[in-house]
């Protein structure tokens, strides 16, 4: 009796620690559930026959690949693919560019009114996006670059958050590796090349993601500048699949599915980085 | 979205004028923004074709836009002065551009004599004070879609669907056993959606002198007909609510008999293995009734090229032209005179379709009906879930349409300032 109390006081905090466990692996599973559902739900979809997507079963009864088909054959889908990748690679690799320029500069150098023109530009992160599409707009139009892949990258170059990340993340750099490099005789561009950027290579992966990611799910702007089917972007492409009445759901899923592999890709591969990327500079020490 | 659009159309007030556009082509391009579905773009360019080839130095240059895409860049391009030369505009937003000046009224170029074989109905969309901003494209207005074989296995003649609301009522109650999950109906909310019920009962969205009518004894009971559906005779599955079965789903999957659907819903339920048909919307104390969807076809003010424009949309709403929208995409013809054409055996609903469009009611002619309902469907919504009475709700949603048809006016005023 009294061997059997001892026994049970000594299993009860392991068994509170299992159950504590088992509570956190529930919760997890339920929050892992609701953000895999519409994933899983997009890829089902895109197997299902047309007509069928509200059928109440979830696996395909009769899967079918002829939606990828039809989405590459019928409906340009590799087109707009290229076009995707062609602006989504050229404006994140630039835009990354400027920003780790202009983030040197401004955490490295010093000119008149530094201070004074960071902060501008950071409060213009306050004006919401929207509010430039009609001006850019004219701009683009006056200068002819209607339908052309320079309207879709160019306007959104000049990235501020970038900026923002880059510098503060620059400025935890020791001072002290700077002016050592400087007595070795190494100019702006040696310490930006052999020293800033190797170190801040995980929140310029980042931003190169986080700028990827954007112009790949860009939908407003690439719409607007783009009057030829030839130039349409694959967010573009996807909104073609909402007609007036009906919404092409297994073809809008086929090439949704699709569309999220190059993300996925980047991701996966650049994983480390872009954890890492998010918490640096974080805390300055 | 929807501050987008305002200030698109703040800024695009400013900028309707002239244009200047290059044309390195030799002779008149047309530019054409359209909206139309797979099949029926493989029909317009087919037309395109037989166009261009029949008015040699006339080039037609299609783009396809988004449906969802087309307003936003529509305004846009009115603020930079880029627009098209015609548009395929939905017939709620053609007097939101054609008041601010930047649709062509085509009068003096010749569409007077195409005017009187379109379906007024559809016709009377284009139309603003006495001028013609454009020719219907497409017409359509909600039907009443009903499964056969549901009727038969409820013991209900599937030859005879409900023809008044009270037998509707009647019809739904054999149809809905709730322990199964079957309803008699699913419906949608929002005004659009609401305008049959409210149109059947004598209601209407504004008075002739344009004042907000929705509050009137019509309407009211119109919609509350639609509330008591769900919450007073049980026969509605709460298609309407957030998180409920959309109505043409649950139709398609069998869980509601009955749903209100148009001409584009046939092609998908056939494919799906429905058995259903198609009839009118049941009468109510002011007879039948339906509301008008549809698209128009519109010249920008900004088009160099008006009467060739013109004699585009012309050749679009022709009789052959629009027979081959009705026999090969089962569509309303907008051109009266093609109903001589149609082969009714391969579209056995069309018939139909066109006979509700007798009742069919067009909404007033107001730059702000997209404003009007978005301000009523989240009162319309809190009646149905019982959270207002159908009169306090229609109520203050005419409050904020009064506020919302005042600004309009106002604006109408600077404008012809």
């Amino acid at each position: 009796m009294k061997e059997r109390r001892l026994d049970s006081a000594v299993w009860r905090p392991r068994r509170v620690k299992l159950l504590k466990t088992l509570g956190l692996y529930a919760v997890l599973v339920c929050a892992a559930l609701v953000v895999l559902f519409p994933v899983v739900w997009m890829l089902l979809t895109a197997f299902k026959q047309p007509g069928h997507e509200f059928d109440p079963e979830i696996i395909p009864r009769s899967p079918t690949l002829q939606n990828f088909r039809r989405v590459f054959a019928e409906f340009g889908f590799l087109r707009y693919f290229g076009n995707s990748t062609i602006v989504a690679v050229a404006a994140g690799v630039l835009a990354t560019l400027i920003a780790t320029l202009a983030a040197y500069a401004f955490s490295f150098k010093s000119f008149v009114l530094k201070n004074k023109i960071f902060a501008v530009l950071v409060a213009s992160m306050m004006v919401p996006g929207l509010m430039y599409v009609v001006p850019q707009f004219a701009i683009v139009q006056k200068l002819g670059w209607m339908n052309t892949y320079r309207a879709m990258i160019v306007p959104h170059l000049a990235n501020v958050f970038g900026l923002f990340l880059l510098k503060q993340y620059m400025d935890t750099v020791p001072r002290s590796l700077v002016d050592a490099a400087k007595i070795d005789g190494a100019n702006d561009f040696q310490i930006y090349g052999r020293i800033i950027v190797p170190l801040a290579l995980p929140v310029i992966a980042t931003l190169f993601l986080l700028t990827f990611q954007f112009h790949w799910s860009n939908f407003l702007w690439q719409l607007i500048v783009t009057n030829k089917e030839s130039l349409y972007t694959v967010p573009v492409g996807l909104a073609m699949f909402k007609q007036a009445h009906e919404e092409l759901y297994t073809l809008k899923m086929a090439a949704s599915a699709v569309s999220i592999v190059p993300i996925s890709v980047i991701f996966v591969l650049a994983q480390r980085y872009f954890i890492e990327g998010m918490t640096r500079g974080a805390v300055k020490e | 979205m929807k501050k987008l659009v305002v200030l698109l159309c703040a800024v695009s007030l400013l900028a309707c004028g002239g244009c200047a556009r290059e044309k390195a082509k030799q002779g008149v391009v047309l530019t054409v923004w359209e909206t139309y579905n797979t099949e029926e773009r493989a029909l317009f360019l087919s037309l395109v074709q037989e166009f261009q080839q029949a008015n040699p130095g006339i080039a037609v240059e299609a783009v396809s836009i988004p449906f969802d895409g087309l307003e936003p860049k529509i305004l846009t391009a009115l603020a930079t002065n880029t627009a098209p030369d015609i548009g395929r505009v939905d017939v709620g937003f053609l007097p939101k551009v054609a008041i601010r000046g930047a649709l062509m009224a085509l009068d003096q170029y010749g569409v007077e004599a195409a005017k009187p074989n379109l379906r007024p109905v559809a016709l009377s969309s284009c139309m603003i004070e006495g001028r013609t901003y454009g020719l219907p494209d497409q017409v359509n207005g909600l039907c009443l879609f009903y499964n056969k074989e549901m009727f038969a296995k409820a013991g209900l003649d599937p030859a005879k669907p409900p023809a008044t609301w009270e037998e509707f009522v009647a019809c739904a109650r054999k149809l809905t056993d709730k322990q199964a999950g079957v309803y008699g109906f699913g419906m949608r909310n929002s005004l659009w959606w609401s305008l049959p019920f409210i149109y059947s009962f004598g209601g209407d969205i504004l008075t002739r002198d344009k004042k907000c009518a929705l509050a009137d004894d019509g309407s009211v009971a119109g919609f509350q007909f639609k509330a008591d559906l769900y919450s007073k005779y049980g026969i509605e599955g709460g298609a309407w609510r957030a998180g409920g079965v959309r109505d043409d789903m649950g139709f398609q999957s069998r869980k509601y008999a009955m749903v209100f659907n148009g001409p584009w819903a046939v092609k998908g339920l056939e494919q799906g293995g429905i058995d259903f048909g198609v009839a009118l919307v049941p009468s109510g104390p002011a007879g039948y009734a339906t509301n008008v969807g549809g698209n128009n076809l519109v010249v920008f003010s900004t088009c160099k090229h008006p009467a060739e424009a013109s004699r585009f949309l012309m050749f679009l709403t022709s009789k052959e032209a629009q027979a081959r929208w009705a026999n090969e995409l089962g569509q309303i013809p907008v051109n009266m005179l093609a109903e001589d054409l149609i082969d009714f055996t391969k579209h056995p609903y069309l018939k139909t379709f066109m006979e509700q469009m007798k009742y069919a009611k067009p909404r007033p002619q107001t730059g702000s009906y997209p404003e009007i309902e978005n301000a009523l469907n989240p009162e319309m919504q809190a009646a149905l879930d019982g959270k207002k009475s159908v009169k306090e709700a229609m109520e203050s949603g005419c409050k904020l349409v009064t506020e919302i048809l005042g600004e309009e006016e106002d604006l109408e005023a600077s404008l012809k300032r």
